[in-house]
């Protein structure tokens, strides 16, 4: 049950303003599709329409792939970008993964749950803090928390809107392997943001850039090219290549700010 | 003391009450609602003044004020009435309506006073079958919304990622907050119904870390708090209320303080092993 998602002529506008412009793009059952762009290009919205909390002004999101039949609509997991935990939340990470479980009504955990639980903590490298109070964890320790609290409703299509920002870079690397990692092996869709195309690179099959009103999407290497980038940002901006990391330069420093991030060079 | 018919009243329907009230507070703390619940123990005081003008029965009066701006406070959002002006406000108001209405209906202040405060010793038999069967609903639908409340609570913006239908939550919560509001009211006053829906929890959540055991010893700590009032204020002058929000607001002290001490104590039993 490998899900993916095709997005057609997708337009939102939000308190006036257009966000997403005439956007499509599909993603293929089972793929990681990393998103990124500058901050307020709509990746974030994006994610909103896909999941329904937002209803775009026209175009629509269809899902493909084979999810089980019985299904109306593909279960769909969803990390969210800011989640302030408060550290005295009286919740085992064990407890605070049990959460995610799809059943809305019934108080106690089957058997079956419990097995699913443990087995979202064993894939996500959770079981040694499992019993620790989950306002205690460390950044990268939560974010693998979310990922499995996510992966318990064992869904088709897993979103992620920054999982690896306030990581270290260890973290980061660490985090972006275990999705792609999990992913592939339950045959789970990825949307995955980060302002990093570097990190992306290496494990999205493709990427979709998005900027405010533009968007473009294919392979790194096709997505990444001084021309590509010149038409979405509207401005020269040149990519260059140093050993296998992409550079991003503009001759307007302000302009691609928020894309600096993948100037690093090691 | 139990050989009068109004102490067992007193101990049975004041257990129904703490024990509502003590579950109920985990969530009003985790929801930071713990002012908003201050709130609505005034609107029911002016509803239950209200009530003694139209020549109602007091807790009618209650329900409808509270459950009325449960589903007013619930529909425009919490978050605008969490702000501090906007509560002060909403509380000057009713307390104001509530003296209003007293004076309307002549009643003695005796009768305001235990509105205010409460008063054990008034509870009837028939009160007493209201109460549990109020509870009782309450209780029953915490526990059907347990898994989504707690969800909402402890993780709000994980609650939404999930699809939960967290505005019916957040009005669902706050009915039930208004309802157990205007069931405990009659018994502790509309001063004191803020001690039982915040600090037992709230001492609680210093000795536990999972939500259901929380609940449990949020209850039991209610409990306690309440025969230790009911005992005390037996036996002594002073005031059931005073007693009850005394011990209550001592055992969380002392578990503020364990915990404090506790967590002092970890860090240097950790140091050998850190280095």
């Amino acid at each position: 049950m490998s899900g993916g998602i095709r997005v057609h002529d997708l337009n939102v506008s939000l308190g006036g303003q257009s966000i997403l412009h005439d956007l499509s793009f599909s993603m293929h059952p089972g793929d990681f599709l990393g998103v990124i762009g500058p901050n307020g290009a709509g990746k974030s919205t994006l994610f909103k329409v896909i999941l329904g909390m937002l209803k775009p002004q026209s175009g629509e999101v269809n899902y493909i792939g084979n999810a089980a039949p019985e299904k109306q609509s593909p279960t769909i997991g969803y990390v969210p970008q800011s989640r302030q935990i408060d550290p005295e939340v009286p919740l085992r990470t064990w407890d605070f993964v049990s959460l995610g479980l799809p059943h809305k009504v019934r108080p106690w955990l089957t058997r079956r749950d419990k097995k699913t639980i443990n087995e979202a903590l064993q894939m996500t490298d959770c079981e040694r803090f499992a019993h620790k109070a989950i306002g205690k964890l460390s950044g990268g320790e939560r974010q693998r928390a979310f990922l499995a609290q996510a992966l318990v409703r064992d869904p088709d299509i897993l979103l992620l809107d920054e999982p690896t920002s306030n990581l270290d870079p260890g973290a980061q690397e660490q985090m972006a392997w275990l999705v792609d990692h999990v992913c592939r092996e339950r045959g789970i869709g990825v949307l995955f943001i980060s302002h990093d195309v570097n990190l992306i690179a290496k494990y999205a099959d493709r990427i979709l850039y998005l900027t405010r009103g533009n968007f473009a999407v294919g392979t790194v290497n096709e997505v990444m090219q001084s021309d590509v980038l010149t038409n979405l940002y509207g401005t020269a901006v040149e990519v260059t290549r140093v050993g296998s990391k992409v550079q991003v330069i503009t001759s307007l420093k302000d302009a691609v700010t928020p894309i600096c991030y993948h100037a690093e060079v090691n | 003391m139990f050989q009068y018919p109004f102490m067992q009243n007193a101990f049975l329907a004041g257990t129904i009450v703490a024990v509502m009230c003590g579950v109920i507070a985990v969530f009003v703390i985790a929801r930071g609602l713990s002012f908003i619940a201050h709130t609505f123990s005034h609107i029911g005081f002016s509803g239950a003044a209200f009530a003694v003008f139209m020549g109602w029965s007091p807790l009618n009066g209650l329900l409808l004020f509270t459950s009325a701006s449960a589903l007013i406070i619930g529909r425009m959002g919490v978050k605008t009435f969490r702000r501090d002006v906007s509560i002060s406000i909403v509380l000057s108001v009713f307390l104001g309506l509530g003296y209003l209405f007293l004076k309307l209906s002549n009643t003695q202040s005796t009768g305001m006073m235990s509105l205010l405060f409460g008063s054990v010793i008034g509870i009837s038999v028939s009160d007493i079958w209201l109460m549990t069967w109020l509870s009782a609903s309450v209780l029953v639908l915490l526990v059907l919304g347990y898994k989504m409340l707690v969800f909402d609570s402890f993780d709000p913006v994980g609650a939404e990622a999930a699809r939960l239908p967290i505005r019916f939550i957040s009005i669902g919560f706050l009915l039930l907050i208004s309802v157990a509001i205007a069931e405990s009211v009659q018994f502790v006053g509309a001063l004191l119904v803020f001690t039982l829906m915040t600090t037992p929890a709230a001492t609680a959540r210093y000795l536990t870390q999972s939500v259901f055991r929380m609940m449990v010893y949020s209850a039991v700590i209610a409990v306690i708090g309440l025969w230790a009032g009911l005992v005390l204020g037996y036996y002594t002058s002073a005031p059931t209320s005073f007693y009850i929000s005394a011990v209550e607001g001592v055992l969380y002290f002392m578990a503020l303080g364990w915990h404090s001490l506790r967590e002092r104590m970890a860090p240097k039993l950790q140091l050998p092993s850190a280095e």
